[in-house]
């Protein structure tokens, strides 16, 4: 019997359908404009895919934020470990998940949007894998299904486990335009099983592992003595700081130079400093968030201008086949639209020992 | 409006067209893989018989193919040579296309040339059994039939990610009395030992080429047959080329560029050594010869023109040639029989000094190429032979801008019939467009493992 811990955030995505651009502290004004919930809709086409599974047992929350949902469904395996107060907030989200924890979950279902997302994670951590069916006004965290249907599928199946980065939005200065963006952790989800093109091989972590070490391998036998690297964040970074034997930050930006930590959790204003200061300097950064945003979410402390003064034809891409795969697009959002044109149609990304992939760029989602 | 260019069974050639005679220097000799000094008959005669060691030498321009090789070559030679009118009506070029077709061997492509007289000669010395690689089983399912046909047993190792892609040609080998085991495979010391370093691989050509060299090392009746690469398999394959020059000198024509798709240079040196003979001794100074290789796997074009091995246990000779490293394992990309770290010794040579020239392309763009063919041509080709179609196409095309009418041949080495997971997967948008990061690698050369 699998244990699925099951919340939902009654209100997330109200806020996108009256102009909002995110519903965190802005419930009332959702409300007042007619913003209807929705999230529940939407959790429960996941729900009846699920009623079907043998095996699953849920824990969930009351009411409206999970069971309501579960009961409309015809879902009787559940009980409740968490009482929903009548107006949920992100203390909620994270008392609920931490409940969870205590009842021996195997994974937690979530409804809701990057603010969810980010609320599950911070109390989950990685010792259950989590999985976002997708209701919010943002989906910049890569913890999502494409769809709520597709959630279901994911855990009805055996899965893999892989690396999915939890995204941050400053919903205040998003609703003035402003997209700021930072890597808020990196959770663990389902992987979907991929028959991949060579052969009826299935996607196991393993690979994904695998993979990243080979791209660590081939970008240590290309670093260069005397250049300053800059290294973004993320896990396939991690792994090429790891095969130095230095130890990166997981969520920021290092500089390192000769198998040596320069600088750690730089800040933009460090990156310009130390470009300034050492002549030959590339970057090496890895497509981040659900739609794979090589610029511009999640390493945003490399600026326009710091990839201008560094120079475009120094940027290095790595990701995974895995990822890749997931993403047809990559996409780049500098912030300087003359500097995204000059990324030009495609990009050569490092995937494996000696191997590139020439992906598409997209200017826009 | 004539479609078809056929020779009389007669006109198969009785010669073999040696290149080696019309260079302007020798060959840099293969080097002993311990001694590095360079290698005499006696290194070779563990693994090959002496007649094919002769002709891995020779500088003779003509060597004679033996009647009874000439017989079996009856089964499916002279292969017709095509004018491509529907293709050259559907670019609207005014160049002249016309193809080679050697998809009408019985393994079903060009491969069969050089399997059946190396499997005659290894017959001749009495050899029982012989050992080989394939990569995409083209050249597996050559030898196997060849090897039937002179009553020798065949072992064949195939590279792993090709053994599971495509069931059929190791059902064929199957047909045709030979063993298939996937490599890496624990029968060989070379084979344990990669699978110790990575078990997953999706194994290589090199690494294949290694088992099969092992096990005609350590058996005194069993000799080791190359498809591509050696010097003697490149002059096998000239019957396509002198072939050629037969056909288009019956509707009066000639080539201003020669194509052909580039693993180990094989198919690539059948057809267009003879025309590069001609342009070697000065008959036709100005032809344009052209070799289509994938940029996953671009040796011609990015790689070093250096000594390596053939193989990446390194058992074999040292040979100089333009490699991307012995121990470079090509992503799995589905021209398979493409994925080779090396080149022809010759055909490197003559890439080198400028004789003929080099172009890279990706998977999806060959695919699409391929489907053009297939579209107005009819003929559904091999990923492999798609290479080849997309350089066609390219120069045709180049020829609609300038307003040239040049004559353009190229190889159309071999039919995809079994190939057709590969075109799901180009229908399907799950092609991988490989590259071999060169820019990162050329900057940090020196840092490389060294090749030698």
């Amino acid at each position: 019997m699998r244990r699925i811990g099951f919340l939902v955030n009654p209100v997330a995505g109200m806020g996108g359908s009256v102009g909002l651009k995110g519903t965190d502290g802005n419930v009332d004004e959702a409300r007042r404009r007619g913003a209807l919930p929705r999230a529940q809709d939407r959790a429960a086409i996941a729900i009846r895919r699920l009623t079907a599974v043998p095996d699953l047992f849920f824990v969930t929350c009351s009411g409206e934020m999970g069971g309501s949902v579960l009961r409309a469904c015809g879902e009787t395996r559940y009980w409740v470990a968490y009482q929903y107060p009548g107006t949920s907030t992100a203390e909620d989200t994270k008392k609920a998940v931490s409940a969870f924890l205590q009842e021996g979950v195997d994974l937690i279902l979530f409804c809701g949007g990057d603010g969810t997302a980010r609320d599950v994670f911070e109390a989950a951590q990685q010792t259950v894998p989590i999985l976002g069916i997708p209701a919010g006004v943002k989906m910049y965290s890569a913890v999502f299904a494409l769809d709520p249907a597709a959630a279901a599928v994911l855990i009805s199946e055996p899965y893999g486990l892989q690396d999915a980065e939890v995204m941050d939005v400053d919903e205040e200065e998003y609703r003035h335009g402003v997209l700021n963006t930072h890597l808020f952790g990196i959770a663990r989800i389902p992987a979907r099983a991929h028959m991949t093109q060579v052969a009826k091989q299935v996607f196991e972590e393993a690979d994904e592992n695998r993979a990243k070490e080979e791209i660590a391998r081939f970008l240590n036998e290309v670093m260069l003595p005397g250049v300053l690297y800059i290294i973004g964040a993320g896990t396939t970074t991690e792994a090429i700081s790891r095969q130095l034997g230095i130890k990166k930050t997981l969520l920021g930006v290092d500089a390192v130079r000769d198998g040596c930590l320069v600088a750690s959790d730089t800040d933009e204003k460090t990156l310009l400093d130390l470009v300034s200061r050492y002549p030959e300097t590339k970057i090496i950064i890895s497509p981040i968030g659900a739609q794979g945003f090589i610029l511009g979410r999640g390493n945003q402390q490399i600026s326009a201008s710091v990839v201008r003064n560094v120079g475009l034809h120094n940027l290095i891409v790595a990701a995974t086949p895995h990822k890749l795969r997931e993403t047809p697009f990559l996409y780049v959002d500098s912030g300087e639209p003359a500097l995204d044109h000059e990324f030009g149609e495609s990009i050569q990304v490092i995937s494996g020992y000696r191997i590139a992939q020439r992906k598409k760029i997209s200017r826009s989602l | 409006m004539q479609t078809k260019i056929l020779l009389d069974e007669e006109q198969i050639p009785k010669k073999w067209y040696n290149i080696q005679a019309d260079l302007p220097s020798p060959l840099d000799p293969p080097l002993h893989p311990a001694t590095h000094k360079p290698i005499g008959p006696d290194d070779l005669s563990a693994i090959f018989p002496m007649e094919l060691i002769r002709q891995e030498v020779t500088t003779d321009r003509h060597v004679d193919i033996p009647e009874e090789v000439r017989d079996v070559l009856r089964l499916w030679r002279p292969s017709p040579l095509y004018r491509a009118h529907r293709l050259e009506k559907f670019l609207k070029t005014p160049a002249k296309i016309y193809y080679k077709w050697e998809g009408v061997s019985p393994a079903g492509s060009h491969k069969t040339n050089t399997s059946i007289p190396q499997a005659y000669y290894n017959m001749k010395a009495g050899i029982e059994r012989i050992s080989t690689e394939t990569g995409a089983g083209q050249w597996g399912s050559a030898l196997a039939f060849a090897t039937m046909l002179y009553d020798l047993e065949c072992t064949i190792y195939m590279v792993r990610s090709s053994y599971t892609q495509k069931p059929y040609r190791k059902s064929m080998m199957h047909v045709w009395g030979a063993e298939c085991i996937p490599s890496p495979s624990t029968k060989t010391n070379s084979g344990r030992a990669v699978l110790e370093k990575d078990p997953e691989t999706p194994g290589a050509l090199g690494i294949a080429i290694s088992e099969a060299v092992e096990d005609a090392a350590t058996h005194a009746n069993t000799n080791y047959a190359l498809g591509s690469v050696l010097n003697h398999v490149c002059l096998h394959q000239t019957v396509i080329g002198l072939e050629c020059r037969e056909q288009l000198a019956m509707v009066d024509d000639y080539p201003d560029v020669v194509i052909g798709c580039v693993g180990g240079g094989s198919n690539f040196a059948g057809i267009s050594f003879p025309f590069a003979g001609d342009k070697l001794t000065g008959k036709h100074k100005d032809i344009d010869i052209i070799g289509a290789e994938p940029a996953s796997c671009p040796s011609l074009t990015k790689g070093l023109y250096t000594y390596d091995f053939g193989d990446v246990a390194g058992l074999t000779p040292l040979m100089k040639m333009f490699t991307l490293g012995h121990d470079f394992v090509p992503p799995a990309m589905h021209a398979g029989g493409l994925r080779y770290h090396g080149d022809s010794p010759i055909v490197s040579r003559l890439v080198h000094d400028g004789v003929m020239r080099a172009v890279a392309y990706h998977q999806s763009e060959v695919f699409e190429a391929a489907q053009t063919f297939a579209r107005t041509e009819g003929i559904i080709v091999a990923p492999e032979t798609s290479h080849a179609v997309k350089a066609a196409i390219d120069e045709a095309l180049a020829c609609k801008k300038t307003g040239e009418d040049k004559t353009i041949l190229f190889n159309c080495s071999g039919h995809g019939n079994f190939d057709m997971t590969a075109y799901d997967a180009f229908y399907s948008g799950e092609l991988v467009d490989y590259e071999y990061p060169d820019e990162l690698i050329k900057q940090a050369i020196g840092r490389i493992p060294k090749i030698s």
